[in-house]
């Protein structure tokens, strides 16, 4: 038995988080600062994937390779991203958000109800989008918290409750027709680059900068890794997990808000299953499902492997049943890898 | 740092596949792009199946795509956008919802590709404000299918039958299922007052949440005499039920499509039945009429295949000319 030298003398199970952005305060460990590398890690596994998918693909498909085609990727990507981002600060803090498809669908419809029906003018419905996201957010956050209901169950409660109001506020019908300025948002084209893109990025690297440098990244990281640690560190716990859950909301609000800009219309049914979407590219991008390692990269990256993969398949023309199942297997692909790179590194 | 160095391997590779992957673009042939809803129902399966021959006896190419399912519209307007890197010689598309695909087809649109709206799920007054250029519509009238549905049931229980009457509509919301129960309803409050429909519920095309409406149905109106049901895969659902609750004999169940497993069960004297909707028909003619179109020939904006009901009696008299087209 050789244990590393850089064992948690506290016997505290800090170890083990590879290249988590987990840091300083608690660190028993000899990094204390992360560098700058180490903050943008993201799992290698997961970029090879991506390279060997964008190889495979260019060989297969002649129209795969295109600008145009890389946009129509990230366009395909930006409304699943925005969504895995909300997923990523929960899930890094251990907890899991159920109800990120459906509180899309609840912000899109309340957007557009308020644009279309009320007469509202546009900048409102765009507030109301995101604040309808994150009050749903916080709903689940106290759920959790001070209901004391396990985060699984009070977000599956929440993706009923929204995808039901939603259904009764438009009484099932789309609301079409949204302000011009809302739909360049999801349509337009600065610079040739579509709005939802420009958008998608720009909130990852809010997003990146958040979890990887800030106090409450770091915090939420903490908690995922060891919650009794984070107390004793004096981080306040309950608190924590509510502001995580407001944000994964307001993500949910701003996909929301991509999505019927897009499509012209808020429609009820909007993001369906998205949250298992959402969860997918979350942990393809290296984040651990309980928590403790996370990055908004990582998360990206698996966005976009997905994103490549269902492009390159309909380029391909391949069937949608064939599709689910590349999906499924390129998830476990990636974690697998993952693992026999941990199994070597423990050696 | 043997990570980035593979990172760096791997970027290599990239690039190096990304010189093989554009010497070998192909030579480009007019293909046509066909964009299906789904492909696990049997009434785009038999849709699909025209278009094949369709495409066949026209003597072209098409590639087809299709989503996970018919609620999947993010997914079906990303699919569109991604066909148009293909630039299809037209693009046959069956639209989710009104509204969904409406950004991309107006790229199709400024490309100068012709648009066809196949099973008529466009409305044509918003397209037109969104850029979009509808080259023709072709499907099922879906007012007459849920009138010839009324015709039927009164012809089977006289125009002066009482009693209660279920409907089952589609998605909510979904424009489709709504045609079929609006024309289901007027037809039978004109011309049988007697039968009331108590209820007109969604059943999401769900056979499972059709199933249970009919049982709750059921619970407070015992004595239900019909349902019409906006699909088939909900009228076989009601059926079972129905035989479950010991009262198959007593109602009269209508579905609308015609599908395999509807034919079945109506063979089998459970389904008593539906109103068959032709998709092999609307799928064959729609690749020769966009033929047609790419020819510089004039097509009607609007085609209606007609559609026929079909029950025991018309399945084994099997003479029917538009039987061969029942999928």
């Amino acid at each position: 038995m050789t244990l590393p030298a850089t064992a948690s003398p506290a016997g505290l199970p800090l170890a083990g988080n590879g290249e988590a952005t987990l840091s300083t305060e608690t660190a028993t460990r000899p990094s204390l600062a992360p560098s700058w590398w180490s903050r943008l890690a993201v799992r290698f596994e997961s970029l090879v994937v991506l390279a060997i998918l964008i190889v495979v693909l260019s060989v297969l498909s002649p129209y795969f390779l295109s600008i145009s085609n890389f946009l129509n990727i990230l366009l395909a990507t930006a409304v699943i991203g925005v969504l895995a981002y909300g997923a990523t600060f929960v899930i890094a803090a251990a907890g899991i958000d159920l109800s990120l498809g459906s509180v899309l669908g609840l912000s899109g419809v309340v957007g557009a109800l308020s644009i279309n029906q009320v007469g509202l003018p546009w900048p409102f419905g765009i507030v109301l989008c995101l604040v309808t996201g994150a009050a749903c957010g916080l709903i689940n956050g106290l759920l959790n918290t001070r209901a004391g209901i396990p985060a699984f169950i009070a977000t599956l409660g929440m993706l009923g409750v929204a995808r039901g109001l939603a259904l009764v506020l438009t009484n099932g019908v789309p609301v079409y027709g949204l302000a011009d300025p809302v739909v360049y948002l999801g349509q337009g084209r600065p610079f040739g680059i579509p709005t939802p893109v420009i958008i998608f990025l720009a909130v990852g690297a809010i997003a990146h900068f958040v979890l990887a440098y800030t106090r409450f990244g770091k915090y939420a990281l903490v908690i995922g890794d060891n919650e009794s640690a984070a107390r004793a560190m004096g981080v306040r716990v309950e608190r924590h997990r509510v502001s995580l859950y407001v944000v994964s909301g307001t993500m949910a609000g701003i996909a929301g808000l991509l999505f019927i800009a897009r499509v012209n219309s808020g429609d009820p049914t909007a993001g369906l299953n998205y949250e298992l979407t959402a969860i997918t590219a979350t942990i393809l991008g290296g984040t651990n499902l309980f928590g403790g390692r996370a990055t908004i990269i990582g998360t990206l990256i698996g966005a976009l492997i997905m994103g490549v993969l269902q492009n390159g398949l309909n380029l391909l023309a391949v069937s949608s049943f064939y599709q689910q199942m590349a999906i499924g297997s390129v998830l476990i692909l990636a974690v697998w890898l993952d693992q026999l790179n941990r199994r070597r590194r423990m050696r | 740092m043997t990570r980035f160095r593979s990172i760096g391997i791997g970027l290599a590779v990239a690039l190096a596949a990304t010189g093989v992957a554009l010497s070998a673009q192909a030579a480009d042939k007019p293909v046509y792009g066909v964009l299906l809803k789904t492909l696990s129902n049997p009434f785009w399966g038999a849709m699909e199946k025209g278009i094949h021959d369709g495409a066949d006896a026209a003597g072209v190419e098409y590639f087809m795509q299709a989503v996970q399912s018919d609620q999947a519209a993010e997914p079906q307007l990303n699919t569109c956008n991604t066909m148009l890197e293909r630039k299809p010689a037209v693009m046959i598309t069956a639209a989710i919802n009104s509204t969904i695909l409406l950004p991309c087809l107006k790229r199709a649109t400024d490309m100068g590709i012709p648009v066809v709206d196949l099973d008529a799920n466009l409305d044509h007054a918003i397209a037109a404000k969104a850029g979009v250029k509808i080259a023709f519509t072709i499907g099922s009238d879906n007012v007459a299918a849920g009138k010839q549905g009324a015709d039927w049931l009164v012809s089977q229980l006289g125009k002066d039958a009482k009693g209660p009457v279920l409907v089952i509509e589609g998605l909510a919301g979904n424009i489709t299922g709504q045609k079929r129960a609006k024309g289901f309803a007027e037809e039978l409050a004109a011309i049988a007052p007697g039968l009331k429909i108590v209820a007109s519920l969604p059943g999401d095309w769900d056979g499972q949440k059709a199933a249970n409406i009919t049982n709750d149905t059921l619970t407070r109106t015992p004595d239900l005499v019909a349902i019409f049901c906006a699909n088939d895969t909900m009228a076989l659902g009601a059926v079972e039920a129905a035989y479950a609750a010991g009262k198959g004999q007593q109602i009269t169940i209508i579905g609308v499509d015609g599908n395999v497993d509807a034919v079945k069960s109506i063979k089998a004297g459970r389904l008593n039945a539906s109103v068959a909707q032709l998709p092999y028909l609307v799928g064959k003619e729609a690749v020769e009429k966009a033929k047609a179109v790419l020819a510089g020939q004039k097509v009607d904006e609007f085609t209606y295949v007609p559609t026929l009901v079909l029950t025991k009696a018309v399945l084994d008299a099997n003479k029917d000319p538009l039987l061969q087209y029942v999928k």
